[in-house]
């Protein structure tokens, strides 16, 4: 149980301190370890958990604290908060002491250019195998094809538009 | 303006430093109410930091975001860190963090108790039904921002299909194809030193 504890709040201090270009940056390493590896949730659980911190306001890793909970209660729910932050701490606070240095130093910004290109084929790859569970009938297909629609051509908020599609759920499934 | 300092800016302030406890209930405001992507909120927090309470300049809290944006975690959490640094060193960093994930962690938590206890209430499947498809949608539209942003040329878009395919058909770990990625920026990006 300790074991596992540590290992999770080590995946988490680990995946924020390597992923660059926001939290859906860091959901195929999220998936990998949880879902994958250590097999902690399925991969609807780990939907679920996306869907929260999608649903609750501030930024989306607050879904760790959703899988900290449903893991190890409120200590896990507790640390991991502080193991998804301390990596940011530490960084920011170096990257604006030093913000000169940071922002000219070539190996800094050209390996993180390699990473945020890399990002978007993993985000695809983690797109397909979640789809590949949530999207089971011509129901869930529709909602997550009107869902894109009205985020890409109108101006809605996502967190009415998942608010939305809760309600829809729950009329229709 | 390039070589400010940023050790001083507490300092050259008129008004005395602000108190952790105005930078908790301002940062709890902008955790609690932004909403939506990232632009809507970038343009929430420069109205409540630089033109309500005037705690940073328009430059500074561009200069705020570009590190939130180029440092790994969360950029709006970043940003936070970055401005609550500014205030009040670490003290302000960290109660700037607090402040922005207070009310989503809160919720979060007590989602979690609901999700666990959800066998005993029928109606939570389907909505997360509902929701687990919308958020298929959102994912893809998110993915074709990020990628008017990140994909440039050819070369960034060779590393995007090589890891999608890395992940999706050979299922290498992702970790892996993070670094790798990174050497291939290095290789392909770094211009070359005279």
């Amino acid at each position: 149980m300790l074991v596992s504890l540590l290992s999770f709040c080590w995946i988490l201090f680990y995946i924020n301190a390597l992923t660059i270009g926001g939290g859906y940056a860091m959901l195929p390493l999220l998936q990998a370890e949880f879902v994958e590896r250590h097999r902690w949730l399925t991969n609807q659980e780990f939907l679920d958990a996306l869907s929260v911190g999608q649903l609750s306001p501030g930024p989306l890793t607050v879904m760790n604290a959703f899988i900290g909970f449903k893991l190890h209660g409120l200590t896990g729910a507790f640390l991991a908060v502080v193991s998804s932050y301390l990596p940011s701490m530490i960084i920011v606070t170096l990257a604006a002491r030093y913000y000169y240095a940071y922002r000219e130093s070539e190996i800094v910004s050209s390996g993180f250019k390699g990473i945020k290109a890399a990002v978007i084929g993993l985000l695809a790859a983690v797109a397909l195998s979640l789809g590949s569970t949530s999207l089971a009938d011509a129901g869930t297909i529709l909602v997550a094809a009107g869902s894109f629609v009205a985020l890409n051509f109108t101006k809605s908020e996502p967190t009415f538009i998942i608010i939305a599609a809760g309600v829809l759920g729950a009329l229709i499934f | 303006m390039d070589m400010i300092d940023f050790s001083l800016m507490a300092d050259i302030r008129t008004t005395g430093p602000v108190s952790l406890r105005s930078i908790f209930l301002a940062f709890l405001k902008m955790g609690t109410f932004a909403f939506g992507g990232v632009y809507s909120m970038m343009s929430f927090f420069e109205r409540e930091l630089v033109q309500k309470r005037k705690w940073i300049t328009h430059d500074e809290y561009i200069e705020s975001v570009a590190i939130g944006q180029m440092t790994p975690g969360p950029p709006i959490i970043n940003t936070g860190i970055c401005i609550g640094y500014r205030l009040r060193k670490i003290a302000g960093a960290l109660t700037a963090t607090l402040g922005q994930i207070f009310t989503g962690t809160v919720i979060a938590i007590l989602l979690a108790a609901l999700y666990m206890k959800a066998e005993h209430y029928p109606f939570i499947k389907p909505i997360m039904k509902g929701i687990g498809a919308s958020v298929i949608g959102l994912l893809l539209s998110i993915i074709i921002k990020m990628s008017g942003r990140s994909i440039r040329d050819l070369k960034t878009a060779a590393i995007a299909i090589s890891a999608f395919v890395c992940l999706a058909v050979f299922r290498l770990n992702p970790i892996l194809i993070i670094l790798a990625s990174a050497i291939a920026g290095l290789l392909l990006f770094r211009k070359r030193c005279s």
